[in-house]
Order: structure tokens, then sequence, then C-alpha cells
């Protein structure tokens, strides 16, 4: 069982495979407006992520793959259109609603770690926990169980700073799935590691999408990467231009309908 | 103000233009030579609004706090100045009559002794008329004349409003001499009114008499002169001044008319003084005045006068200057706690800056620009910032200033205190340069600092290694320190100087752990064992708890100053090496409230990980606050001491007779007049007086130096109630008791008051015993020997000074009192007496005082409950304690923009860290919250260090020897405390309310993309 959270806002329980996609956009867009100039980073985008699936958005600089993640989980606001996270319309929650539909039901891994300096991996590794209102005993065990998952708890007391680089990105991933979320995201999890850290988190990524069935989107310009999930969705100028499923290692990718 | 520190305000201002010139050479020499570089850093003012104007704020509060200091000094001068000026109007020189001190010359008349001195009325009519004779016949050439004087106070009534006053001063002046002193100035017109146009009992009313008797020309008052009913008939309102009857600034309430007129009226023909005007109007140039001096002492001798000049009115206006030094001193003094904060603001905006540019910095560096660039681009921007900013804070000093003025003004009007607010253009011109020149010593410290970075770090704008071991200039520095330190202590032991001592023993404890910790300490232990170790040492210090050690070192207020400087140092690096301690206390309380804990976990865990910006802020605080606690805690403590029980010596009502109308028993003089109060008096007391003032008595230890000093006669009613406490007998004597009974037997023994023994003491008239321990342990001693002396009949006696008046009631008790027989022996019949009276029912003593002045209110006595004047003594002490907190609150600004500057540059900072804790579920209302909370940590560690250090250094003062009570009780200012923690902690949450808010309203999405 997990929660979710109403189209009125409220937290229920319900089982984690809930009928229909755990994602769905519907005619998105957004622009930004810097007083001169206007930018339509998302133009009209569809599209529709099933629970437990593995997904790479892809695309050229500029194009607005880092936008629709940041709208998808709800950091950002959209102008037109609807996006629906387990059913729930996030257009129509207040701020500390979608604030709290993430804390509870999202995690989220960045390519610059985004850990806080001040706090020990396991204090940064519980925060979401703390802020969704776990007591702060069941907190630390349960991030310590984490960390223990990416096989970092015995560095569980050092800082960031302490840590290389790849380590800090297996705390960002404990702090990612230490509230058990329904979805992971990930905005270039590995661009900031060297081939053998990015190998070495991904496989991580993967145990976990297979082991826990969590839905993952990942944005990603790395072939290499996407070619590791199960689909990947291409974008160009605000549009998604494709939708491929990858098949397993030797076999062809098909389109998604 | 002519002088600081013994050195003239000229020599200061030459000084400091000197160096703001080289300050702005400087600043002038990188504009020619590297152009773009300062155009560079000038452009770094305008970047970001909000921070430069919280820059200059910061920059701005030492001149503000320099300037107010200085133009409070100026205005005590000018309103002290002014009020001598308005008061002497052309009495430049005054004389009365003295035998002692006036010298003879060989084959000169002998000294004509002025005889009975007629109830302190020193000067005989043939002492007049032989003065003006010889005077006239001099023909001194810069004197404009002479006249005569003589006051009483009398109790007037007036018969139209019923309103009466016991203590107005009845002045006679002799109108055929009055040319050259034309004083009587009508209070309507100014014209000047002759005393020669007063009819048969008429007087002229003075301004302030007018006022307190509601009365207005063509009235009439009863006046009572030795139990006789006089009436007297305005004929008008004249300007209040000495020549009206203003007698002292506390009582300027007079009548005044012909010298014959007031004569008759007291029955006899003396007078009290001889008024010269000198030449050159009501400011005669000192030259003029001191050759006229000198002039009219040769004539005095020469004719065997024994007149002696007593007072100029140059010497009043040296006066005036030394109490506004003395002033400007003290502000600056107490102003130095807040400079030391906003010099540490200055830093910390600068180090702030750096970090901020860190990686504009890193590339400068990486593209060729060498470290002497870094330094200049600050330079020029700190140069703007900081002429801009002393500008502005000389206004607002001035303005600050003028504040406290006009609040001293109001809260001292009862004692007749009036400040009318003055600046020098002089101190304008100091305090702009001194504050200029300090900020930019601090702006080069901070640049030469900053400048030094890792060009890689920079660029990647990564922190530093933790750990860093400092290089071979800091290693260096330290081991001077250290040397400096050991020379410092060395130099303070071998002269006995407390401040070189305390100061070389702090230095050499910092740089003592710096260079272990340097060569390999844990830090921790090591900062936190020196920390505690100077804390106890400076509470030991204080308390003069190390005399058996070091022997007793001599420190003024400047000890004030540095106990605090070091104390906090101390403390914030205890706070700072054992932040994990609170931390864990903080995290525990705040499990308690598990919504609040996301908020609380961020909130201290950033300022814990950063050091320098956490301890310099929580030492400005904390520096403020220790400085407002000791005042609070001190004051408090010392009014305790004069509210007690004991200050009152055992008697509750105090009856002050008018020496026109003396009574011998107040209590019989009540029942005479049927008074129910007459049997509310159990015993009854007297204090016999010398004189009006105290220039009536002199004492001295050698029989050279002569003191000006209260000598009394104590009546047997007084000595056998043997009430008021003595804190020191000497051997011989055995008890309280038998030291007074001494007094009444024993004619040549006295005692003395608890100030006298107490060197560099109580300000004002004061003289120090010697022979007599201070420290307040000692019970015993051998009884020195004074000489007492009748300052106009010259007559003295020596007698041994057998106990010391308790320090808690000397305030009522002071001066040297003898048996009244000896007293009178010496001092002859007393020119008016003080009595004391124990109540059977204490507890309506001010109903008693009120109810024995309107019994006996035609002789003019003047009734207190002594309880109601230790309590306006200490409204007094409290009202100058306000203005001096107000003042030093002024340090806590500095403390409240430091947080202020923190915040605003944190939400820069943490920009991309916002939008990450946006995103794994923090509500704005998280953000803002960890935000708020973290300002007020620092601010409650600042206000908790502050109040811990005050209370631990004022509880070692008061519990130590040299406080005047043995085993005091340690009083805590709660109030005051809770006051400054509630108005800190407010503050500084109103000051990062908006950067909280603007870190709530971060956009997440962008400040994730933010690099």
């Amino acid at each position: 069982m997990s929660a979710v959270i109403t189209p009125e806002g409220h937290m229920q329980n319900t089982p984690a495979n809930t009928r229909g996609p755990i994602i769905e956009a519907i005619d998105v867009v957004k622009t930004y407006d810097t007083g001169k100039v206007k930018v339509n980073a998302l133009r009209g985008v569809n599209l529709s992520i099933e629970p437990g699936e593995m997904v790479a958005i892809m695309g050229p600089s500029g194009c607005g793959k880092t936008t629709l993640l940041n709208c998808l989980s709800g950091l950002d606001v959209i102008d037109a259109g609807a996006i629906h996270v387990e059913g729930v319309d996030l257009s129509k929650l207040s701020d500390d609603k979608r604030t709290e539909h993430r804390a509870k039901r999202m995690g989220f891994v960045f390519q610059f770690y985004n850990l806080l300096p001040v706090l020990s991996a396991v204090e940064n590794v519980e925060l979401p926990l703390l802020v969704s209102g776990v007591k702060s005993k069941e907190a630390r065990r349960k991030s310590l169980e984490a960390l223990q998952v990416v096989h970092l708890d015995h560095w569980a007391t050092h800082k960031p700073a302490e840590l290389s680089g790849g380590q800090r990105q297996r705390v960002t991933i404990a702090r990612a799935l230490v509230n058990d979320p329904a979805i992971v995201w990930g905005d270039e999890p590995t661009g900031d590691l060297d081939s053998q850290n990015a190998g070495e988190i991904m496989d991580l990524l993967q145990q976990l999408n297979r082991e826990k069935g969590q839905t993952f989107v990942l944005v990603t310009h790395d072939h290499g990467i996407a070619a590791r999930t199960q689909r990947i969705i291409r974008m160009q100028d605000g549009q998604i231009i494709a939708d491929e499923r990858v098949e397993p290692a030797g076999t062809a990718s098909a389109q998604v309908p | 103000m002519d002088s600081l520190f013994g050195l003239s305000m000229n020599l200061i201002m030459y000084v400091l233009l000197g160096l703001l010139a080289l300050s702005l050479a400087v600043s002038l020499i990188v504009l020619f030579r590297d152009r773009i570089i300062f155009m560079i850093g000038l452009r770094n003012i305008p970047r970001r609004v909000s921070q430069t104007v919280l820059i200059i704020v910061g920059l701005m509060l030492s001149t503000v706090i320099i300037t107010a200091a200085f133009t409070t000094g100026d205005t005590v001068d000018y309103s002290i100045t002014k009020e001598v000026y308005d008061l002497l109007g052309h009495s430049d020189v005054v004389l009365d009559g003295q035998t002692a001190g006036v010298k003879e010359l060989p084959g000169q008349p002998p000294v004509q002794p002025s005889g009975d001195d007629a109830g302190g009325h020193s000067v005989s009519a043939g002492q007049y008329n032989a003065f003006l004779a010889a005077a006239d016949a001099a023909h001194l050439p810069d004197v404009d004349g002479y006249t005569g004087i003589i006051f009483a106070p009398v109790p007037a009534f007036n018969t139209t409003t019923n309103l009466s006053e016991p203590d107005v001063i009845l002045t006679g002046v002799d109108e055929s001499r009055m040319q050259a002193l034309p004083d009587i100035l009508d209070d309507d017109t100014g014209a000047v009114l002759n005393l020669a146009d007063l009819g048969e009992n008429e007087v002229y009313m003075n301004r302030s008499a007018a006022d307190k008797l509601d009365a207005t020309a063509g009235e009439t008052v009863n006046t009572y002169i030795a139990g006789k009913q006089h009436t007297l008939t305005i004929k008008a309102i004249v300007k209040t001044n000495a020549l009206s009857g203003a007698h002292s600034a506390q009582n300027k309430k007079g009548m005044v008319a012909s010298l014959s007129t007031v004569q008759n009226l007291l029955g006899f023909e003396r007078l009290d003084n001889i008024l010269i005007s000198v030449t050159g109007g009501d400011r005669p140039t000192l030259d003029t005045v001191d050759s006229v001096k000198t002039e009219v002492q040769t004539l005095l001798i020469h004719h065997g006068l024994a007149l002696e000049v007593s007072d100029t009115k140059a010497d009043s206006v040296h006066d005036a200057e030394k109490i506004g030094n003395v002033f400007a001193t003290f502000f600056l003094l107490l102003g130095l706690f807040s400079i030391g904060a906003g010099m540490l603001l200055i830093v910390m905006s600068f180090v702030m800056l750096a970090a901020e540019r860190k990686t504009e910095m890193g590339m400068a560096r990486a593209i060729g620009a060498k470290r002497r660039h870094l330094v200049e681009m600050f330079i020029a921007e700190g140069t703007g910032y900081d002429l801009m900013s002393a500008m502005v804070g000389v206004l607002l000093g001035v303005a600050v200033a003028f504040a406290l003025a006009t609040a001293a003004s109001a809260l001292f009007s009862s004692f007749g205190l009036q400040f009318v607010p003055h600046a020098t253009l002089r101190t304008l011109v100091i305090s702009y340069s001194l504050g200029v020149v300090l900020t930019f010593l601090t702006v080069l410290f901070s640049s030469w600092q900053i400048s030094n970075l890792n060009i890689v770090r920079a660029i990647r704008d990564t922190p530093d290694p933790p750990g860093k071991r400092m290089g071979w200039r800091g290693l260096t520095f330290w081991i001077l320190a250290l040397l400096f330190g050991a020379l410092n202590f060395w130099l303070g032991l071998s002269s006995g100087l407390a401040f070189p001592f305390a100061f070389g023993f702090s230095l050499c404890g910092m740089a003592i752990v710096v260079l272990a910790t340097h060569f390999g300490a844990p830090p921790r232990p090591a900062f936190t064992t020196m920390s505690i170790f100077l804390l106890v040492f400076w509470g030991l210090a204080a308390g003069d708890r190390l005399n058996s050690i070091f022997g007793h070192l001599d420190g003024g207020p400047e000890m004030f100053f540095l106990s605090g400087v070091a104390m906090v140092t101390a403390c914030t690096f205890a706070i700072i090496y054992n932040s994990d301690i609170f931390l864990g206390i903080v995290e525990r309380v705040g499990g308690l409230f598990s919504s609040l804990l996301p908020a609380l976990r961020t909130a201290i865990a950033y300022p814990m990980a950063n050091r320098f910006r956490t301890g310099m802020t929580l030492a400005m605080i904390s520096l403020v606050v220790f400085a407002l606690t000791m005042m609070s805690a001190m004051n408090l403590n010392y009014d305790k001491l004069f509210a007690a029980d004991e200050s009152r010596g055992g008697w509750d009502v105090q009856v002050v007779e008018n020496p026109n109308n003396p009574i011998p028993a107040i209590q019989q003089a009540l029942q005479e007049k049927n008074s129910p109060v007459a049997g509310n008096i159990a015993r009854e007391g007297t204090i016999e007086l010398a004189g009006l003032d105290v220039s009536a008595s002199e004492v001295s230890q050698d029989g050279v130096d002569w003191s000006d000093y209260p000598v009394h006669g104590l009546s047997d009613g007084f000595l056998e109630a043997g009430t008021v406490p003595l804190d020191k007998i000497a051997n011989g004597y055995n008890t309280q008791q038998d030291v007074w009974l001494a007094l009444k037997n024993e004619p040549d023994t006295a005692v003395t008051d608890g100030f006298t023994i107490q060197s560099g003491g109580f300000g004002g008239d004061q003289i120090t015993i010697e022979g007599i321990p201070s420290d307040i342990s000692e019970k015993k001693y051998d009884a020195p020997k004074v000489t007492v002396r009748d300052a106009v009949s010259g007559k003295t006696r020596e007698v041994r000074i057998i106990g010391v008046i308790a320090f808690g009631a000397s305030n009522n008790f002071q001066g040297i009192g003898m048996g009244a027989r000896s007293f009178e022996e010496t001092f002859g019949p007393p020119v008016a007496s003080i009595h004391f009276l124990t109540l059977n029912d204490p507890s309506h003593s001010q109903d008693v005082a009120k109810e024995i002045e309107s019994t006996l209110v035609v002789t003019g006595v003047q009734a207190d409950s002594l309880e109601q004047i230790a309590e306006e003594n200490n409204a007094l002490s409290r009202n100058f304690l306000y203005l001096m907190q107000a003042f030093m609150g002024l340090g806590l600004v500095v403390g409240i923009a430091a947080i202020g500057v923190i915040s605003f540059r944190t939400v820069v900072e943490r920009r991309q860290q916002i939008g990450m804790l946006r995103a794994i579920g923090y509500k704005r209302s998280t953000v803002a919250l960890s935000f708020l909370m973290e300002s007020s940590f620092v601010t409650v560690l600042g206000v908790l260090s502050g109040m811990g250090l005050g209370l631990w250094l004022a509880y070692f003062l008061v519990t130590s020897s040299d406080f005047p009570a043995q085993n005091a009780t340690f009083h805590v200012p709660w109030l005051q405390l809770a006051f400054f923690a509630v108005l800190t902690i407010v503050a500084s949450l109103a000051m990062t309310w908006i950067p909280a808010r603007q870190a709530a309203s971060v956009p997440t999405a962008e400040a994730l993309r933010y690099e």
C-alpha cells in the first residue's frame, strides 16, 4: 500500500499500481517570459507513462526536456493543458499541496547532487522523511537502511565535501528513495560523473526499478544511459518528436503507440 | 571641548585630516595607476542595491557612535557654559571672607579676621568698605566695578495664590554699585531695572520663584525671619540669575532688594560676597580675568584684608569644559563596544562580498590580475562606500546626540539641568575624518585578507579544504603576538597596571592556543580549555582575587572594554568549537515538535557549519549585550546598596532647618503647634553644619594640603541613638555603640563617610583619607589623624578617625562627623542644622514629612522621607543609566545589521539548495521559517553569551572585597535583561523577514538550474 493525493487534495492510501498511466500530460504548454523575449519551452506536449516504467527524455540543449521534467514533477507550473500524476491534476493543487505530494510520492536525483553541504549524508537522506512528518528516530533508521541499499552505510556521518562524486550521487539516490516514492525523477543523474561511476549509478537505478517497481523518468543527453532505460522520448523545440520503446540488447526498438 | 585624553582637539583634528588625506591619496593612486581596476571596483557598488544599503549602514555605524560621543561632549560643555554665563551675568570674579590661606606680607598690616561669620555671611561691613576704598583708589584698569551681595534662604508665602516655598533666596545687592553689573533685567522686556527704584518692603522676584509661587507683579509674599513675619511686595518679575537670587542649579528661586533692605530684614550688616565685573562685557577674556585676579589678590594682601578670590567665571567655564570632556570620554569609552562591533561588521561585509565574487576574482587572477589588483578593486569599492557612509554617519551621529540631549533635559529637569544641543565644526571634521580613516583601515585589512585565494578553487567555487594550516605569515604574526603579549604582561606586573597585565595575559593565552593547534594540538579541547581559562581569569581578576598572586594592579574604565573584548572572544571560540553540543540539544528539543524539525535542522546546521560568519555575528551581538548587562547589573546592585534599610541609618525623616529660623528641637516645635505628628517621633538627633556649602570647612591629613569637605557636629541625641551603621571600627573600640559614644565623650574623635576611603571614588567633593584599608573585609585599623579647619576663622582641630560609616549610608551622612561640643569649639555655633527623626510608625514617612513642612511652614523647614530621597537618587542614576543604554544600544544595530547582511547574502548563496529543499518537500513557509530560525538562533546565542558574560563579571565584582558592602547579595536585573533579549530578537527577526520571504518565493525550477 502507498499513499496518493485525491483530486480534492487529500492524502489517501491506495494500491501502488493504480489503473491507467501514472503520469499523463495533455497539451502541455509552458512559456518563459523574460520581458523582452518569450520562449516557448513546451508547445502542446502529450505524454503518458505507465507505472514501473523507466523512461529517458532526450534531446538537444534548450529543447525543453528539463522544463518537461519540472512541469511533470510539479516543480514548475504550466501555462496551458493538464498534468495528471497518479490521477491527480497537479495544476489544481495549491503550492503547499503540490509540495506535500512531492515529499511523499516523488524522489529527485539531480546532476549536481544538490546535497546540503552542512549536513552529513544520513542527515541529508532523512530530510524528506522529516518534512513528511516521520518521527526523527524512525527517519534515522530508514535513512541508514537507504544508505545501506546504495552501499554507503559506512559513510553515513560524512559530509558531502568528504565524499567522491559517485558517492554523493548515491547519497542523492538514497535521499530520493528513502520515502519509497512512486516516481523518481532524474535530471542528468550521471552528467557530472565519469563513465565508470555513471555505469554503476545506472546499474543501481535499474536494480531499484526492477526490485521496487518504481517509475523512473530520467532526462539525459547520454545515449548510453538512455539505452539502458525501457523507453526513450525525444524532444525538439518544445515538442516530442519521437517516443520509442527500447528493446533488450540485440532486438530493434519500436515506436510507442 | 578643547582636549581629549590629554591631547588638544586641534592637534587631533590636524592629525586626522592628514590621515584622511593619506587615505584619499591611496585611492587616487589606484585610480591613476589602474583606472580599469578602480572602475570595476566602483561599478560593484550599484550591483545589488539592498546589499549596498546594508553595507553603507554597517560602515556608517562607527561614525555615528563617534560623532554622537563628541557631539554629546560639545553639548554638555556648551550647556554648562551657557548656564554659567546666564547665571553670573557680569559677575566675573567673586570674593569672600576667609582667613585661611590668605598670605601676610612683612611690613603690611596684619590680616583682619572677619570675626564671627554670623551664619556663613563671611564678609563684614568693615571689610567691604575697606575693600571698596582700596579698590577705588587703585583704579584697576581692567575692572568695570564692584558690588556687595548678601543672600539668605527664607520661606515665602504668596498671599494671593496661597502657594509657599521654604527656600527662596532673599538677595541684597549694593544698589549704589550696580552700574557695572546691570543684571537685574525685566523678565518680559529685558530692560535693566534699578534696585534704587524699589520702595520700602518692595522686591523684584525672579522668574523661577514666580513660577513656583505663581506670583505676578503687585502681589505680596510673606516671609519669616527669626520667627518674625515680613510682608514684601513684588514690584516686578525679573530674569533668573545670580543677582536675582539664583543660588545654584538646584535652587534658582530668588528675590532681590537693595543691600540695606535685606540687611535690615536679616538684622545684621554683613555680606556674603563682593562681586567684581571685569571689562569686556559678560564674556571677558581669560587673560583679563587672570590679570584682575592677580591684581585683586595683591590689593587684598597690601591692605591686610581677610578676603580671597573664591571663584571666577572663567573657573566655572573651565569646569564646564572639563565636564564636557568627561562626558565625551565616557561616551567614547561606552561606544568602544559598538565601534568594535562596527569594525567587525565591516570585515565581515567585505569577506562576504569576496565570497560572492569568488569566481569572478578567480577568473580575474587566471587571466593575469595580480593579488594587488584585487586589493585595489576592493579599496576603490570600499572608498566609495566609506565616503558616503561617513557623511551619513556624521549627520546621524549629530541627530543621535541631539536626541540624547533632549531626552537628558527631560529626564533631569527636576535637577535644574538643561542640555542645549550643540555641535562645533571641529567636532564634525574630527568625527568624519576618524570615521573615514577607521573604515578605510578596516577595508584595507579586509581586502588584503580576502585577496589571498586559490585560483582553481575560486573559479570552481569550491570551499577551502578543512584543516588548512596557516602560512609563514600567520605563524610569524602569532609568534609576535605571543611575544607582544608576554611583554605587556611583564610591563603590567612591573608597573602595577591592570590593563597591560590583563591584555598581555589574554593575548598570550590566545596565541599559545593558535600556535598549539598549528603544531598538531586538537582544536576543540585546545580552544575550549583556553576559553574557560580566560573566563575564570577575568572573573578572578575583576574581583581582585588574584592580588595574593600578582599584587594589587590599578585599572580604570578601560578595563571594562578590555574585559568585554577578551571574554566575548573566549566565549565565542568556546561556542563555535562546541557547536555540535548545541546542535544535539536543539535537535532533542526540536524532536518534540516534529513539524519544526526540518526547518530547525537547516536553521542550526548552516550557522554552525560557517564558523567565521557565525562567530563574527555572535561576537558583535554578544559584545554589546555584555556591556548592557554589566551596566544594568552593577547599577541595580548599587541601587540596592543605597536603597537598603541601612542607608537610612535608623532614621526615617530628615528636616533641614532654615538658617534664618533655627529650631532647637523639631519634636518640641511640633508639640507647641499641637501637631499629631509629634507623638509619632520616637527619637531625634541633629547634625550641625559648619556652613551652607562645602567650602565652609576644610580637611587635611598633612596640615599643608587642604580640601573643602563637609565637617559636621553630631548632637548627643544622634550619638546616643548610634544607629548609623559603620563598616569599620578603629582598634581600641569594640562595637559601633562604643564609637558613637566615644564621639560624645572623647573630644578629639570623629567618624568619616565610606567615600573617603575609596581612592578615586565617586567624583565631586571627594577626599581620600590615607591609613584606612579600602578592602571591605578588613574591619579593624589603627585610627589615622586628620585636621579639620573652619574656613572662615581658620581655627583647626586634630581628630582621630575612629569609625567609617557604611558605604550604603554614606550618601545621607556624608562628611567628617564630630561630637557637637568639639565641633562648636572649632567651628562656633552651627550655621544651620539637619534634624533626623525616627518614627514609631515609619510606614508613612512621606506623609509625616509633608505634615512637618506644613506645620512649620513659617520657619521654612524642608522635610523629606529618607526612603523617598533614596528612591529619588536611584531614579536619577536609573535615568542616567537608561540614557547610557540607549546610546550603547546603537551597537545592537550593528549586530542586527550583520544579521541582515548575512541573511540577504545567504538567499543568493543558497538559491540552488533552496530549490532542492522545495523539490524534496519543504513548503514555502518551512523555508521562510528556517531562515527566521537561523537568524534567531545566532541572535539568541549572542544574547545568551553576552548576558552570561556580563552577569559572570558583575557577580565577581559585586561579591568581591572591592565592592563597598560585605556579603552583598547579587541581584540580577531580570526585567531589563528580558527587555534586551526581546528587543534584540524581535529586531533580528524583523531584519530577516524580507530575505526569508525572498527565500520562500525562490522559483523551484529556476533555482535548480542556478549554478
